[in-house]
């Protein structure tokens, strides 16, 4: 119980002055190191107005943008399916002991693999329609959240547990009720790191195997040595897709966590 | 060896953790060397803070601290004056043996390498724990640690000894045993201890002197000596007789109300 | 154990492309006493050390700036969100640009890329650092020194162990990706080119090179070096998974 002490205005607008600060000298930093690494490359490197350039021409054509709404569809079903899987499988583990030791080989194995190779071998077997690429994601992403979700589930408190039997309560109420809530903060990371790499795997499924999508894009600009395009579009998905994360989770942190405060 | 009727002076001290709130306000106390005294207040009053700023860890507001006529040192690797402080909890490194725990404070306090070994085994033996000197304190009962807790503090010969409820944790046998032989301890070393709670029994078996302090912030609101014989039994009727006197007159201060008559807070 | 080689099985049963199981093994003892694989596989490894060893110290720099707070550590605090956000096929691209083809690109890209995970765990273990003991030392008046030796260093030991081996596992993915990309040479590239003249046995066995040295740092080098270094918390508070 620590008494509350009142915070005068001048703090509170010299903590967002702070915030701002930081926020210019990090990118006035980064620009800058940017364009001495384009100087000593000797041009080699795209300059930042060359960047600029490019991304001027590459958001005004509607190609991209068709590109785009490709690769978010496949981030969509793969994450998806990824995160459903993954909590089931996690779940499952968390609860039963017997279930975890029959799975962990996989799982360990499955967080080891590096995702290029869930690719090349959904290719070898499936050959190279879009469906290969997205087994192949779904395979890599869902160890992640199953080593999350296991995590949540395990660490729950047990004398909630010993409560629910006592008072015989039925196997769906107890899943709902009293695990759920309290897996709910790890659930959302789960969701949150699984998306989160979606995206970023997707961009090596489809450099690799699919003549569509963003990915394909940014290695169709590094083959033909485009670079200045490259980086401009890698920018453009980049920022589209922290915007679609912010959205998508701001909202939905605060309304699960919320009986945690 | 004449005794400093004053070896820790304090006067007028008032410490605020935040600037606004005061812990202590305006506290006068003088501790003779060598005296065995306790700080007796109720939850949240203050006597923590009271240590801290003892013990130089907390800058206070306003007011004097003096040890043997020095003021206290603030400074990490500052050893002008060295305190000994044991917590409530213990606060052993657990990745560390008990021989290290106690080797790493008597290093900050630059003793040689020599001296450091013969001091460990000194004082493991004095509180009967020689045999764990390897063990890590996780594996050790809380008693055992807060032995160890004490065999630190008296290894470095501080000038004073600050504890802060420190049997407060441990079971009731345990602690009564703690106790026993911490009044043993103290009447063959002759260190200067100020010792902090909030039960009035263990105050008057320990001290020869409380200090009762007001509800928070603190000050001190009344002096007790206790003139009880030692070595003293927790159970003496002396010690109950004056317990019922403290708890009659703290009653008010403390905010508890006019006790019914025939009413016994043991 | 039994699931993957049950679906190995399916799947060389149903597939004309997936090799039996029993040919591929068949071809392991040749295919380790080739001379001209432990080079590469060396290679890998030793980029993999490298550049984890980089990520730590860039890692742990950043977190104590950030962990210090202040311009500097809101700063940082920047680059390393930034920087969680890239997609390491981005990155491979780019380094590959800047550092040419070049031994020094693998390094920068597997150490940009896992750095801001170090740094995001070590920076969580700075932040529960227990001022309590914190607090024990200034009353026994450590020095600086001792201090950070004895009570803040080993309390991010459990951390640094975390960060090690998410990262260890990450550094295997990136490094096989820049290798594809980016050089000729390591394990990566190995597995590129049998991908590439369609030699799947020759692929399955790069594979299952790849999991045996994983699942052998695992084993014979984190955990027993994660156990002895906690060996003061008592039994079976290593991680699990």
């Amino acid at each position: 119980m620590i008494a509350e002490s009142v915070t005068p205005p001048r703090q509170i607008t010299g903590e967002r002055r702070q915030r701002i600060q930081a926020f210019a000298v990090a990118w006035l930093l980064a620009l800058g190191v940017w364009q001495i690494t384009t100087f000593i490359s000797g041009g080699w490197v795209p300059s930042l107005w060359r960047i600029f350039e490019a991304l001027g021409e590459d958001a005004t054509t509607a190609n991209i943008y068709a590109e785009m709404w490709i690769t978010l569809r496949r981030i969509f079903i793969s994450f998806g399916a990824a995160t459903a899987i993954g909590i089931g499988l996690g779940v499952a583990m968390g609860l039963s002991r017997r279930v975890t030791a029959f799975f962990r080989p996989i799982v360990v194995m499955g967080l080891a693999v590096p995702d290029i190779v869930y690719i090349i071998v959904a290719i070898l077997v499936l050959g190279t329609d879009e469906s290969s690429g997205l087994i192949a994601m779904v395979l890599a992403l869902v160890p992640f959240v199953v080593n999350i979700v296991i995590g949540g589930v395990k660490s729950r408190d047990p004398g909630l547990d010993e409560m629910s039997s006592v008072y015989r309560l039925q196997r769906h109420r107890y899943l709902v009720d009293v695990v759920g809530w309290q897996v709910s903060p790890a659930l959302l990371a789960a969701t949150r790191t699984c998306f989160a790499f979606s995206w970023k795997l997707v961009v090596l499924v489809e450099a690799l195997s699919q003549p569509r999508g963003i990915g394909a894009q940014v290695y169709y600009s590094f083959r033909l040595l485009r670079p200045d395009h490259m980086i401009a579009q890698a920018l453009l998905f980049i920022v589209v897709l922290r915007i679609v994360e912010a959205i998508m989770f701001g909202p939905l942190e605060r309304k699960l966590l919320g009986w945690m405060q | 060896m004449s005794r400093t009727a004053e070896y820790i002076r304090i006067v007028g001290l008032n410490v605020s953790y935040d600037g606004i709130t005061p812990a202590v306000s305006n506290l006068d106390m003088q501790v003779a060397e060598g005296d065995f005294v306790a700080v007796l207040g109720p939850s949240g009053c203050g006597k923590s803070t009271l240590l801290h700023a003892i013990s130089g860890v907390v800058l206070p507001q306003s007011g004097i601290i003096e040890i043997a006529g020095q003021p206290v040192g603030t400074g990490r690797g500052d050893q002008s004056v060295p305190i000994g402080y044991v917590f409530q909890e213990h606060r052993l490194l657990p990745w560390r043996t008990v021989a290290q725990n106690i080797a790493i404070v008597l290093r900050a306090a630059g003793i040689s390498d020599e001296e450091i070994d013969l001091r460990i085994d000194r004082y493991l033996e004095m509180l009967h724990i020689s045999e764990y000197r390897d063990t890590w304190p996780l594996r050790l009962s809380g008693g055992q640690r807060q032995r160890v807790s004490i065999a630190r503090a008296l290894a470095i010969q501080p000038a004073v000894v600050l504890m802060d409820e420190p049997f407060s944790t441990l079971d009731e046998v345990t602690a009564r045993v703690m106790r026993q032989q911490l009044a043993e301890l103290w009447q063959e070393s002759g260190q200067t201890l100020v010792f902090v709670t909030h039960s009035i029994r263990e105050a008057l078996f320990l001290a020869n002197r409380i200090f009762i302090l007001t509800r928070g912030p603190a000050s001190v609101f009344d002096v007790v000596d206790v003139p009880v014989a030692r070595p003293r039994r927790y159970e003496d009727p002396q010690l109950t007789e004056l317990e019922a006197q403290i708890v009659e007159h703290v009653m008010d201060e403390w905010g508890y109300g006019q006790p019914r008559a025939g009413d016994d807070d043991a | 154990m039994s699931v993957p080689i049950l679906l190995w099985w399916i799947g060389s049963h149903t597939t004309t492309f997936v090799p039996p199981m029993g040919e591929v093994l068949r071809k392991m003892p040749e295919f380790l006493s080739e001379e001209d694989i432990w080079p590469d596989v060396l290679l890998t490894v030793q980029r993999v050390a490298g550049s984890l060893m980089i990520a730590l110290s860039l890692g742990f720099g950043a977190a104590y700036v950030m962990h210090k707070g202040g311009l500097w550590g809101r700063v940082v605090d920047r680059y390393v969100g930034l920087m969680l956000g890239i997609p390491s096929t981005i990155a491979a691209l780019l380094s590959l640009y800047i550092f040419k083809r070049s031994e020094l690109g693998v390094y920068f890209v597997v150490s940009i890329v896992t750095f801001p995970f170090v740094a995001l765990t070590l920076l969580q273990g700075l932040r529960a650092a227990d001022r309590r003991l914190d607090e024990m030392g200034d009353v026994y008046r450590l020095p600086t020194s001792q201090h950070a030796r004895h009570i803040s260093a080993p309390h991010l030991v459990p951390y640094t162990f975390a960060a090690i081996r998410n990262e260890y596992a990450h550094a295997w993915k990136v490094v096989v990706l820049a290798e594809l990309f980016a050089v000729n040479s390591g394990m990566g590239a190995r597995f590129a080119r049998a991908f590439d003249r369609f030699r799947i046995d020759d692929a399955m066995l790069w594979l299952i090179i790849f999991m045996i040295i994983l699942l052998a740092t695992e084993y014979l080098l984190l955990l027993p070096s994660e156990r002895r270094a906690l060996r003061w918390r008592g039994s079976g508070k290593e991680a699990l998974l």
